[in-house]
C-alpha cells in the first residue's frame, strides 16, 4: 500500500519486536529446563533483524522497515551444575542448565517493549499528521 | 459492499469532468489503477474506490481471524483498521472537493 507507507513500515518493525519478545519469554520460561549431562542444554534463542530494502532503497531512498532474518541459538553446552539428588543427574552428581541469564533476558524484555512502544508511537503520529494533512481547504 | 455500487454511480456520473481529471489523479493517490492519468475523473475515482474496498476486505479479513482466534499479531489488525479508515477520509475528502468544485460551476451566474 503506497498511500500510507508509514503504518506498514511500523507494523513490520513491530512484529520485529513482538518475535523479540516471545524469544525472550520462551529463554525466561526455559530458564530451569534441566538436562542430563549426555544431553544438549536447552539453547537460548536470538532473533536476528535486518532492514528491508536496505542498500537498494524504494524511489524516496527510504527503506520499509525491519524484518526477522532467523533465530540464531546459544550455547549447547550450557552449564554444568552439581544437583546430586536430581533424577537426571549422573553418576558424577552433575547436571546441564541453560546458559541463560535472567538479567540479560530482563534487560532485553524493557529494550523490546520500548522498542514496541516506539513503533506505535510512530503509528500515532503519522495518522495524526496524515488527518491533520485531509484537514487542509476545510 | 456498498463501495462497488459507489464506484458504478462514480463511473457514469462523473467521466464528464475531465477538467478535473488532473487533481484528481493527484489528490486520488490511493487509486493504483486510477493514477495512470488522461482516464478521467470518473475513472480515477472507481480506481480509489476498488482499492479502498481490497483495504476493507483486508480488514474484514483480519477481524475475522482476531474473532477466531488466529490472529498472531494485534497490530496486524489495528494497524490495518487505521489505514483503512485513513483511505476512506482521503477518498472523502477527494469527492468533497470534486462536489465543490461541481457546485461552484453550477452556481456560476449566466
Amino acid at each position: 500500500m503506497a498511500t500510507f507507507p508509514v503504518l506498514s513500515t511500523m507494523a513490520n518493525g513491530i512484529s520485529v519486536f513482538r518475535t523479540w519478545m516471545d524469544a525472550i519469554g520462551d529463554n525466561l520460561a526455559n530458564l530451569n529446563t534441566v538436562r542430563s549431562t549426555d544431553e544438549a542444554a536447552f539453547q537460548a534463542r536470538y532473533v536476528v533483524a535486518e532492514a528491508v530494502d536496505y542498500g537498494s532503497a524504494g524511489v524516496s531512498g527510504v527503506g520499509t522497515g525491519s524484518r526477522v532474518a532467523g533465530i540464531e541459538y546459544g550455547s549447547a553446552e550450557g552449564r554444568l551444575v552439581h544437583q546430586p539428588d536430581h533424577p537426571l543427574a549422573d553418576e558424577d552428581g552433575m547436571v546441564r542448565m541453560p546458559d541463560i541469564d535472567m538479567a540479560t533476558q530482563m534487560t532485553q524484555l524493557i529494550q523490546a517493549q520500548r522498542g514496541y512502544q516506539a513503533n506505535l508511537a510512530v503509528v500515532d503520529r503519522a495518522r495524526d499528521a496524515y488527518l491533520a494533512a485531509l484537514q487542509i481547504g476545510k | 459492499m456498498p463501495i462497488e455500487s459507489i464506484a458504478a454511480a462514480a463511473a457514469s456520473g462523473f467521466t464528464p469532468m475531465t477538467a478535473l481529471a488532473d487533481t484528481a489523479t493527484t489528490g486520488a493517490a490511493a487509486g493504483t489503477s486510477g493514477a495512470g492519468g488522461a482516464n478521467g475523473f470518473g475513472d480515477a475515482i472507481v480506481g480509489a474506490l476498488d482499492d479502498l474496498s481490497a483495504t476493507h476486505n483486508n480488514v474484514d479479513v483480519l477481524a475475522t481471524k482476531a474473532a477466531t482466534g488466529q490472529l498472531p499479531d494485534v497490530h496486524d489488525y489495528t494497524i490495518a483498521a487505521a489505514e483503512a479508515s485513513l483511505a476512506t477520509e482521503l477518498t472523502v475528502a477527494v469527492r468533497n472537493k470534486a462536489v465543490e468544485a461541481f457546485q461552484s460551476i453550477m452556481n456560476m451566474p449566466l
